[in-house]
């Protein structure tokens, strides 16, 4: 490739990038930034006052979001990782029909059985509760979670594990001495995804929290239909934070060459 | 022994059961009861009787059709310029120069962005007061807000389209990515050795090899953005609405009586996301065999 | 129908030198081995010759033109890998006819010339077949076949046999040198086996860490190796340090008579060099003896195989089969005088 072609398209993924971030930074510490002006005639720390506020509900909707998107997350990983290694390593009867039943949320629209759910929780009295709302979340984790792992198990294999068997290790010491540091690269990424999906859902929250379960997007929202852009852009900084630490933690594993990303290949 | 072998014939589907189990219940089960709404069974409100007047309600309303173009075009044109662009990045970032790493990082930025954000922050772009539309005025190239392009809060959602392009580019990218740096520059090689050119390297011999990933994705993206809510509802008119929020708008109603009509809205919207979808991977097969 | 010469080649990679300086011909028809071990440089030679890679000194020509301006997919330079194959999308008909589909011929005449390729290569009716559907040796022979059928300028294979088990590879070998002989395509082949370079080559190459150190016909490098090195890598390593004044080696363990028509090397210090095989245990006369401590025997089915030390330097020799050299004891070798050989000393050795 040319470096001149290179040198452009850097040029305007960079652009494209930060492009509509940068006026969200500047937003939150501006205050009466009238058009046209391209900088706000002056700095402020307004709307990060107003956040640290308990009225703004800011500090409460983060913690409620974070709760849920751990809960979310352990629960994928629990019920996820065993489905993972079965659909890699073993073949079965119906094998084809299950693979695709993990992945059917994924496909099919989720508002017909959020909708759905809805009414059913309400008569379960899952509604207005953390664990309903994480049991809805819980529901496009798993494909994400079964879609990277199963590819990781699958290239990671059972050679390994095998050794270690007869070096005298028992299941649970296989586990976590050799199969676990062999797949941890593969379940950050994954965890990282059912952390994210779980941390921007607003849809479903809304539906089965019923405004009783107070998350980022929830506070965020009205915001968004609003005017007061200062406010917005700085609880969008807040939403962003964990979002951001999470892919610090786990881009290497993104952006290489490996399996964990391969997986979605095979959809 | 026995007993082992029982454990052994049992261990796949104890390792299976906990995940099916979730998804089909709740999954399952919430799809058996929105499509049993939006035939008209809804006890709560003294409805039990099948009918298919919801379905043909909507299906005689010229206003459910133009949502319904409205949000095929949303996720098709989103879809494939995704795609495009994404396959452009990957194929930039592929190569080993000085800064790729940190590149590769700045190009994943937005995969975790919530989509709530990268909204808001379209808006504070490409708003009619956005910062571009302030950076012409400053350029002496326009004088008011209305002088911008109304991007936003328009009829043809290319705000909407935008949004969904600054998140699903590099999701789309990070696979194709991954995919390409797996193939490694052997086949390429041979393809150029056997007299191919750039373009027919890329057509013959790279596409073909990216296609699966590609394809599982851009499938995920047009479900994703084919059903989506936030997004059409923060972003677009008030009038044609996107199905996702029509559906939700009349759900949300404080008139029940609208409910049914919101699942047979919504149960049309995923029959015509899993149809398209289905006919799309087809036709994708097709097209990477000839 | 092409001469392929090298003129000062080189390429570096920062500041490590991968090929220094090369210069050779490759003749019309001619199949040349680059030998060498892994790392000499000689797969980046073949990159440059296609032009996947860039030389940084020197220049590339084709009978007698430098092509170094041409791209890699104008120079009918094509290039087979030892691995990745097969382009895994394509079947095997749509795999060979690749290469005269890019030069847009129609499909009819790529359908007659594949189906001609695969009776050639002996893999008649495979064309729906899928790559992952073929064993290791068909795919390498569908990968020739893919090579072959685009006529090609110089055919460049690259480690052609080394994924092969060692039945496979005498069949790969056969084949190779029969098509290369029928099609009469200038060919180079990497690789880092001796006794394949020996058995398939018109004339070896033979590199170390990026230069050339000899370039000649096979037996040469038995009979006439160029250095002490060169000799050692067709394992002979039985050197005699000597000074030669005219038709006589002094050593160590006497002086030694050699023949002067053969012998190359000039008056001086050099080093004396006999390949194992080529000793007598069991001396006819009294010319030529010198005296070596036996280390260890090992039977070898046909002969005998000794280590011994020879003046401080470890010599292999083969001896009959039943040879009873008792270890510890020193025994006579006789050198006999046609095939003594003198290499240059080099400051290394002892």
């Amino acid at each position: 490739m040319p470096k001149s072609v290179r040198w452009f398209a850097l040029i305007v993924i960079v652009l494209a990038v930060f492009g509509p971030m940068i006026p969200q930074l500047m937003w939150s510490f501006a205050t009466r930034w009238f058009f046209p002006n391209l900088l706000p005639p002056q700095w402020s720390l307004e709307s990060w006052e107003y956040i640290i506020t308990p009225s703004s509900r800011v500090a409460e909707g983060f913690m409620n979001s974070l709760k849920i998107a751990i809960i979310v997350s352990l629960l994928s990983i629990l019920v996820g990782l065993p489905a993972s290694r079965a659909l890699a390593l073993h073949n079965f009867k119906g094998k084809a029909v299950i693979e695709w039943l993990l992945m059917v949320p994924i496909i099919v629209p989720g508002i017909v059985s959020t909708m759905g759910i809805h009414l059913v929780f309400i008569r379960l009295g899952l509604t207005n509760t953390f664990l309903g709302v994480s049991l809805v979340h819980l529901i496009p984790c798993i494909p994400y979670m079964v879609l990277v792992m199963s590819s990781v198990f699958a290239n990671y294999g059972t050679e390994l594990e095998d050794t270690a068997r007869t070096l005298g290790a028992n299941p649970l010491q296989v586990f976590w001495h050799v199969t676990l540091p062999g797949i941890l690269p593969g379940l950050m990424v994954a965890t990282m995804f059912t952390f994210l999906i779980s941390w921007g859902q607003y849809v479903t929250t809304l539906l089965i929290g019923g405004g009783t379960i107070i998350t980022l997007p929830m506070v965020l929202f009205p915001f968004l239909q609003g005017i007061n852009f200062s406010a917005a852009a700085a609880i969008s900084l807040v939403f962003v934070a964990p979002a951001i630490l999470v892919l610090v933690l786990t881009s290497r594993q993104l952006g290489e060459e490996s399996s964990v990303m391969g997986g979605f290949g095979r959809l | 022994m026995r007993w082992l072998r029982l454990v052994e014939k049992l261990r796949v589907p104890m390792m299976l059961f906990p995940s099916i189990a979730i998804l089909v219940v709740l999954f399952g089960g919430g799809l058996l009861v929105g499509v049993g709404q939006s035939f008209g069974y809804f006890p709560v409100i003294g409805l039990d009787d099948f009918t298919f007047a919801y379905y043909g309600d909507i299906l005689t309303d010229r206003g459910f059709f133009a949502s319904l173009w409205l949000t095929f075009r949303i996720a098709l044109i989103s879809t494939f310029l995704s795609s495009v662009l994404a396959v452009a990045c990957a194929l930039v970032l592929r190569d080993k120069f000085r800064g790729s790493r940190f590149m590769t990082f700045v190009f994943q930025i937005a995969i975790p962005i919530p989509h709530l954000v990268a909204a808001a922050g379209i808006v504070l772009l490409v708003g009619q007061s956005g910062m571009l539309s302030r950076l012409m005025v400053a350029l002496g190239l326009t004088q008011t807000p209305g002088d911008f392009p109304p991007i936003v809060y328009d009829r043809a959602g290319i705000a909407i389209i935008l949004t969904f392009l600054w998140k699903e580019v590099p999701f789309i990218g990070i696979v194709v990515l991954a995919v390409l740096q797996g193939i490694g520059p052997q086949y390429e090689e041979i393809a150029q050795t056997l007299g191919a050119n750039g373009w027919q390297r890329f057509r013959y011999v790279l596409l073909p090899l990216i296609m699966p990933g590609l394809l599982s994705t851009s499938i995920i993206v047009f479900a994703f953005v084919f059903a989506n809510y936030e997004i059409p509802f923060l972003l677009g008119v008030k009038y044609p609405q996107t199905l996702p929020v029509m559906a939700f708008e009349n759900y949300k109603d404080p008139d029940l009586a609208l409910r049914p009509q919101a699942m047979a809205v919504s149960v049309v919207l995923a029959v015509i996301a899993i149809v398209l979808l289905v006919a799309y991977k087809q036709l994708a097969k097709y097209a990477i065999k000839t | 129908m092409t001469v392929v010469t090298l003129n000062n080649l080189t390429r570096r990679f920062d500041n490590v030198i991968a090929v220094n300086n090369l210069n050779l011909e490759v003749n019309d028809g001619e199949l040349v081995a680059f030998l060498g071990p892994s790392g000499c440089g000689k797969t980046t030679t073949l990159r440059m010759i296609t032009g996947l890679l860039l030389p940084s000194d020197g220049d590339v020509l084709f009978d007698g033109v430098s092509i170094l301006t041409v791209p890699t997919e104008k120079r009918g330079a094509v290039m087979v890998f030892q691995k990745h194959l097969l382009f895994p999308t394509m079947s095997v008909a749509q795999n060979v006819g690749f290469g005269l589909k890019m030069q847009g011929l129609p499909q009819k005449e790529i359908n007659m010339r594949v189906s001609e390729m695969l009776e050639l290569i002996r893999l008649p009716g495979f064309e729906t077949r899928r790559p992952h559907e073929l064993s290791g040796g068909q795919q390498q022979r569908i990968a020739l076949a893919r090579a072959l059928i685009v006529r090609p300028k110089v055919l460049l294979l690259d480690e052609p046999l080394a994924n092969l088990d060692a039945n496979l590879r005498l069949e790969m070998r056969e084949l190779i040198r029969s098509l290369q002989h029928e099609l009469e395509i200038t060919s180079i082949f990497v690789t880092h086996d001796q006794e394949e370079a020996v058995m398939l080559a018109d004339r070896i190459a033979l590199m170390f860490d990026g230069e050339l150190q000899q370039f000649a016909e096979p037996n040469a490098f038995y009979e006439r190796p160029s250095t002490a090195q060169v000799a050692n890598f067709f394992r002979n390593a039985n050197l005699l340090k000597g000074k030669r004044v005219g038709n006589q080696v002094e050593t160590a363990l006497g002086t030694l008579t050699i023949d002067t028509d053969r012998v190359v090397q000039p008056d001086g210090e050099v080093l004396l060099t006999v390949r194992p095989e080529e000793i007598n245990l069991i001396p006819d006369s009294a010319e030529n003896i010198i005296y070596g401590e036996v280390l260890t025997q090992v039977y070898m089915g046909t002969y005998s195989q000794m280590q011994l030390e020879v003046d401080g330097n470890q010599w292999l020799v083969h001896g009959p089969a039943n040879f009873d050299a008792q270890v510890g004891n020193k025994i006579p070798l006789q050198l006999p005088e046609p095939r003594i050989w003198l290499l240059p000393l080099e400051r290394k050795l002892k």
